[in-house]
């Protein structure tokens, strides 16, 4: 294993642990390769397409109106929402990449496990309950109750926009890729089905679909890792010990794979990677959004708890198949190419690994589960962009809250359609591109201009409309700036021989600098707004903790 | 705005940024692994392949777990 291959490995699977975010694995590692067509995975991904569509066509007929299509009404329970978000977020991305990164490196891996885990209990401790009481849709709904609506719902709709597109995009490149080589159906073909079912769960069952294809996803990726994991033990004599005896016997760096510094020695690249993904986790628009599907402040609380239990529970399940890899995928000589490369490369370990365990069928049932994950975080993501464009921008700035409700839910479906058709030309456009500074604008972009928002809209009676907008734009293009100098950029896409800035990750700088700016804005704002958005901040507050009938909402 | 409603958010506020803070302390440990003063994190426990490392990794995600669990009793009390 040479070190730029480990290097790609690296960034590959941290560009596939965002919920979303995928890319495929052999234009990650060089080492392009297809498995063979598996009839039990088309089988299995067709019955999931057919019982996904039942479930649209039935949402379908309760989506009738704005809200049912943006939130299912606010129907979802707690436990339900926490699946959905589970499902949300632990994509085939995470299952694929983690494993492919502990299949490299071994214990390293598991910071990109911790990275994305520790982003729940923060959630639940500071936005699910204040989130939900604000809002009705989306999250832009919470800031703009205390801050100028018209400039700070265009702003923060932008990021949110922004977001969405560029998740999209890896999303939809990663997907042709991953589907390519899963399923060997052409490139252009793997997009159209993407984003043809996608547009039919979104534009005709609304959230109540989404929700539902989310939950059924999770249910499938958690029973797949059990099964996989408990086959290992098993194998092992249900000692852990055993299985890692096995993995350090097979991995050239012996024991040094349980713990950490095979591929990463820096601690400000860990620091960096971990604020990234926390944060960055935390902001994104698609996530906050699912807190509107609860009834009550209590079910979103519960939402945030049982999301933190499943996504615990899966990261916890992929230590062992990461392990697992290495244990009985390094060795083998059926899954390694005529030049000695793992077929399909590093991120298909965790594919192999169920081969391994359990030959064609539970092959072909993991990559089944790896569509349908894919179907889902799309499903999501286009779904936050259409609330985005058609509730955020048309129905409360343009026609400043009041909208029509038949142009408003027409507006989405077309949002939707025209999302999932720039999803397929930008897929396409960027197929041979090197997309690797794209899919990391999101998470940088959320941490270091939706979150701060968020957090001193909620936490701050200082805050101003004016140091949200200013800091916004200095976290946005910060961000922007410092990627294109950093190493996917500088060196991967534009050739130079060393990056300017050295990690690709930056909001370990760019977040407290967006916040700093917001804060010492804010302090210096002495305009007629700044007044009345500190004024609003104690009714805000209230409101926050016990609900909107204790202080009448009032957009800022 | 009544008085006691401030002071009874400032109070949840307080708890809610008291957890915030635990909680990144104990994410932000796991840096220790990549450094010098977690060099102890890399032994091995009694005869077992199970390094402090990978026990620090369950540990945390279970106490996390615990950290919510405990949030959520707690608010749920002073919301009774």
């Amino acid at each position: 294993m040479n070190r730029r291959t480990v290097w790609c490995g690296v960034f590959g699977s941290l560009l596939l642990l965002s919920p979303g975010l995928l890319l495929a694995a052999g234009s990650l590692d060089g080492t392009e390769g297809q498995q063979a067509i598996n009839p039990t995975a088309i089988t299995m991904f067709l019955l999931f397409v057919a019982f996904t569509l039942y479930i649209t066509w039935w949402a379908s007929k309760a989506t009738t109106t704005s809200s049912t299509f943006y939130n299912a009404g606010g129907q979802i329970s707690g436990a339900q929402n926490g699946l959905a978000i589970a499902g949300d977020f632990m994509s085939a991305a995470s299952f694929l990449g983690i494993t492919g990164l502990m299949y490299v490196g071994g214990f390293d891996g598991l910071i990109l496990s911790l990275g994305a885990f520790g982003a729940w209990p923060v959630l639940m401790f500071l936005f699910a309950k204040r989130v939900r009481n604000l809002g009705s849709f989306t999250f832009i709904d919470v800031i703009s109750q205390r801050l100028d609506r018209d400039p700070i719902r265009l702003v923060t709709a932008f990021s949110t926009i922004l977001i969405v597109i560029m998740y999209l995009i890896a999303q939809m490149v990663g997907a042709g890729k991953l589907i390519q080589l899963l399923f060997g159906l052409p490139y252009e073909v793997a997009l159209l089905l993407v984003s043809g079912l996608v547009l039919a769960y979104v534009a005709f069952g609304g959230m109540l679909a989404t929700t539902w294809v989310q939950i059924i996803k999770a249910g499938l990726l958690l029973t797949g890792v059990t099964l996989i994991a408990i086959l290992l033990l098993a194998d092992s004599g249900f000692s852990l010990s055993s299985l890692l005896g096995k993995a350090t016997a097979n991995h050239p760096k012996g024991a040094a794979i349980l713990s950490a510094g095979v591929i990463f020695d820096d601690p400000v690249q860990i620091l960096t990677i971990q604020i990234s993904m926390l944060f960055g986790t935390v902001g994104l628009p698609h996530i906050l959004m699912r807190l509107f599907t609860v009834p009550d402040m209590r079910q979103a609380k519960l939402s945030a708890y049982y999301a933190s239990l499943f996504i615990g529970y899966f990261y916890i399940a992929l230590l062992i198949l990461g392990f697992g890899s290495i244990a009985y995928v390094a060795g083998a000589p059926e899954f390694f190419d005529a030049n000695g490369k793992l077929i399909g490369g590093s991120n298909m370990a965790a594919i192999h690994v169920a081969t391994a365990m359990g030959g064609d069928i539970l092959t072909g049932f993991m990559s089944a589960v790896c569509f349908a994950t894919i179907l889902a975080v799309v499903a999501g993501l286009t779904l936050s962009g259409a609330a985005a464009i058609s509730h955020d921008v048309y129905a409360e700035v343009l026609k400043k809250g009041k909208p029509n409700p038949a142009t408003e839910l027409r507006l989405t479906r077309i949002s939707v359609f025209l999302i999932g058709l720039a999803a397929v030309l930008l897929g396409i456009a960027f197929q041979e591109e090197n997309i690797a500074f794209i899919a990391t604008i999101p998470m940088v972009v959320s941490a270091s201009v939706t979150f701060p928002i968020l957090f001193l809209s909620l936490f701050w009676g200082g805050f101003t409309t004016r140091g949200a907008i200013v800091g916004a734009g200095v976290g946005l293009v910060s961000s922007i700036i410092l990627i294109v100098l950093g190493p996917q950029v500088w060196v991967s896409v534009l050739g130079h021989d060393k990056a300017w800035f050295p990690y690709d990750y930056p909001a370990l700088f760019t977040m407290p600098l967006s916040v700093m700016v917001m804060v010492w804005v804010s302090q210096s704002d002495r305009s007629a707004r700044a007044v009345v958005d500190r004024d609003n901040y104690e009714k805000l507050l209230v409101r926050s903790e016990f609900g909107p009938s204790a202080v009448p909402a009032v957009d800022g | 705005m009544a008085n006691s409603s401030i002071e009874a958010v400032h109070r949840k506020t307080r708890l809610r940024l008291l957890f915030t803070g635990a909680h990144l302390l104990l994410y932000f440990s796991f840096t220790l692994n990549w450094t010098p003063w977690g060099a102890v994190l890399r032994n091995q426990l009694g005869t077992t392949q199970v390094t402090g490392s990978l026990l620090m990794f369950v540990f945390l995600v279970c106490i996390f777990i615990v950290l919510e669990t405990v949030f959520l009793v707690i608010s749920q009390r002073s919301e009774q």
